[in-house]
């Protein structure tokens, strides 16, 4: 079943247009990874599905027509964005940021529930609750904010290169609780990311974006198996 | 310096059961008891200092809680969500026009006079937070700065309603019999119950989900956007909530000094809140009293130091603090506390 349709969508920033209509679909419970070189409009395309731009164009999520909505409804709506470089609030402690993530949330005993939910994905966090984000590693600021946007029981989740500065450990390790937060929760997951080996690892299916269109689409093995993806992104040939 | 191997050893040798895993490093001065002992201390000393002091620093005490309550709400904007204000003393002016004409034209009883001065400050800080929700840094900076800038002949403009440039002349609020208290000394205690009031009010709102996103906004408004954070409401509301308290102040201001003048709300008020709020320590919750403290006094000793340049002498001072303690006093004070060399 389709989670997410998007169709024929386009966005910039002010004049320059980086978007030039994108079309996809994500079923439900799906990991969709979007690959793609520096500048192909990886991080446009999240910023558009989450409302941070202006996009043109449709947008629908489990049926109910998105376009055009401020980030704030969005976020009601379902869809948690977790932006390139995290987006953490730094002075802030680690459980104010975990229920920051809940604010669209009203039910105070619900909220404290995903707490200790959080807590079995990202035991480090529980050790870390009063001491400020900031003071966090890469990783662990990396679960925060993944954590964070979990709070929010979201439908759709969009991670914005999870792996930025990570070292590849980490980077592992965070890739493998998405897998398993995907499979726990069913949650729709859209994921941008230039290890493209490790994104196709845990997707079941992948977009190529360049210069702000699809090139190629298909399932993470097709992908995996293009000899032009295997030379531009995963680095080695088949 | 010893071999690290060698130490280890060593503790390994002596600590026969090994020892329970040391707590995380308690920091005393965050201790709840430490805290409530403060706190207590504080307040006793507030009940007692009326008693001992002679009237007119009965009365700077009472002035110092007054510019507090108008910097708790300056704090709430500038500290916590991140805007700017440099007319503050313009929705401290509101506060103490309205009480004041409340009480010149309709005679009304003096407490009634606090909720609708805090009430008109709320909604003109509603009014002047829709540019905040499109402005941000030196434009929103300088809209607000206009605010304080047309309020003066604004006010002196219609002069049957607030008495013009002369003001308006009114008797301060009379101590009960059964209180037993002089005029300064009741006028104080009213003052410290507003501002207490006034605290608690902040510190309950900065600690709900208002607060949070206040914090959030101040810190990354994107990523606040994206969690649902509506921007425009809460920038609107920060504005508003600062302005209500700084018209509380007014209100206050008016009882405390009974009388009311353009001259006593230029832009000069303003840009010494700002300066006083920075100076105590932005975005801490003693900031505002430590703010308040040199709102009141520094003035004052800046003339003492210097006759004919006090204006030369209060900016040296705010360079000079602001060089010594860059997070303000009450992040010097902080500093100092954590020197202290901790109980074993």
């Amino acid at each position: 079943m389709t989670d997410l349709v998007v169709e024929e969508l386009t966005a910039g920033y002010g004049d320059a247009r980086v978007l030039h209509g994108v079309s996809l679909t994500v079923g439900q419970g799906e990991i969709c990874a979007i690959l793609g070189p520096n500048g192909a409009g990886k991080t446009t395309l999240l910023r558009a599905l989450s409302g941070m731009i202006r996009a043109r164009g449709t947008v629908t999520l489990g049926g109910a027509d998105l376009t055009g909505r401020s980030p704030d409804t969005l976020a009601r709506q379902g869809i948690a964005h977790v932006p390139e470089g995290r987006g953490t609030f730094m002075p802030l402690t680690v459980e104010e940021n975990l229920r920051l993530g809940a604010y669209v949330r009203r039910r105070g005993a619900d909220v404290e529930a995903d707490l200790d939910r959080i807590h079995t994905y990202f035991p480090v966090l529980k050790t870390r609750l009063k001491q400020a984000a900031g003071s966090l590693s890469g990783g662990e600021q990396q679960m925060l904010a993944i954590g964070r946007a979990l709070m929010s029981r979201p439908r759709l989740l969009l991670l914005d290169e999870p792996s930025l500065g990570l070292a590849p450990l980490v980077t592992r390790e965070l890739f493998r609780i998405v897998q398993a937060i995907n499979a726990e929760e069913r949650t729709t997951v859209v994921v941008v990311e230039q290890n493209a080996h490790l994104a196709l690892g845990i997707a079941q299916q992948a977009h190529v974006l360049e210069t702000g269109r699809i090139v190629l689409s298909g399932t993470a093995e097709e992908i995996r198996a293009d000899e032009q993806v295997a030379q531009s992104y995963l680095g080695y040939r088949v | 310096m010893s071999n690290p191997t060698e130490t280890n050893a060593a503790q390994a040798r002596t600590a026969a059961p090994p020892p329970p895993p040391a707590p995380p490093p308690a920091e005393w001065w965050r201790s709840a008891r430490w805290r409530w002992g403060a706190a207590a201390l504080l307040a006793a000393a507030a009940c007692y200092a009326p008693f001992q002091l002679v009237p007119f620093h009965v009365f700077q005490l009472t002035m110092v809680l007054i510019y507090a309550v108008a910097l708790l709400g300056l704090n709430l904007l500038v500290g916590h969500a991140g805007q700017i204000s440099l007319g503050h003393g313009a929705f401290f002016a509101v506060g103490a026009y309205t009480a004041a004409i409340l009480l010149e034209h309709w005679a009304l009883p003096y407490p009634l006079t606090l909720p609708v001065a805090a009430g008109a400050a709320f909604l003109l800080g509603l009014a002047f937070g829709v540019p905040a929700m499109r402005l941000r840094g030196l434009y929103l900076a300088l809209v607000t700065l206009a605010i304080a800038i047309f309020l003066v002949p604004l006010l002196k403009r219609f002069e049957d309603l607030t008495g013009g440039s002369m003001g308006l002349t009114l008797a301060k609020p009379a101590p009960p019999a059964w209180s037993g208290l002089a005029e300064d000394q009741w006028l104080y205690f009213l003052t410290l119950a507003v501002a207490v009031a006034a605290f608690l009010l902040c510190a309950g709102l900065l600690r709900s989900r208002v607060g949070r996103a206040l914090h959030a906004i101040r810190d990354n408004e994107g990523a606040a956007e994206v969690m649902g954070v509506r921007l425009s409401v809460h920038k609107t509301l920060a504005f508003a909530w600062s302005a209500m308290f700084a018209g509380t102040a007014g209100c206050v201001y008016t009882w405390v000094i009974g009388f009311v003048s353009p001259d006593s709300f230029t832009v000069n008020l303003s840009i010494t809140l700002l300066a006083g709020l920075v100076v105590g320590g932005l975005g801490s919750l003693s900031g505002p009293v430590l703010g308040g403290l040199f709102v009141m006094f520094v003035p004052g000793l800046a003339q003492d130091i210097n006759d004919a340049a006090p204006g030369v002498i209060f900016g040296l001072l705010i360079i000079a603090v602001m060089y010594v303690a860059p997070t303000g006093l009450a992040g010097l004070a902080g500093r100092l506390i954590r020197k202290i060399p901790r109980k074993e």
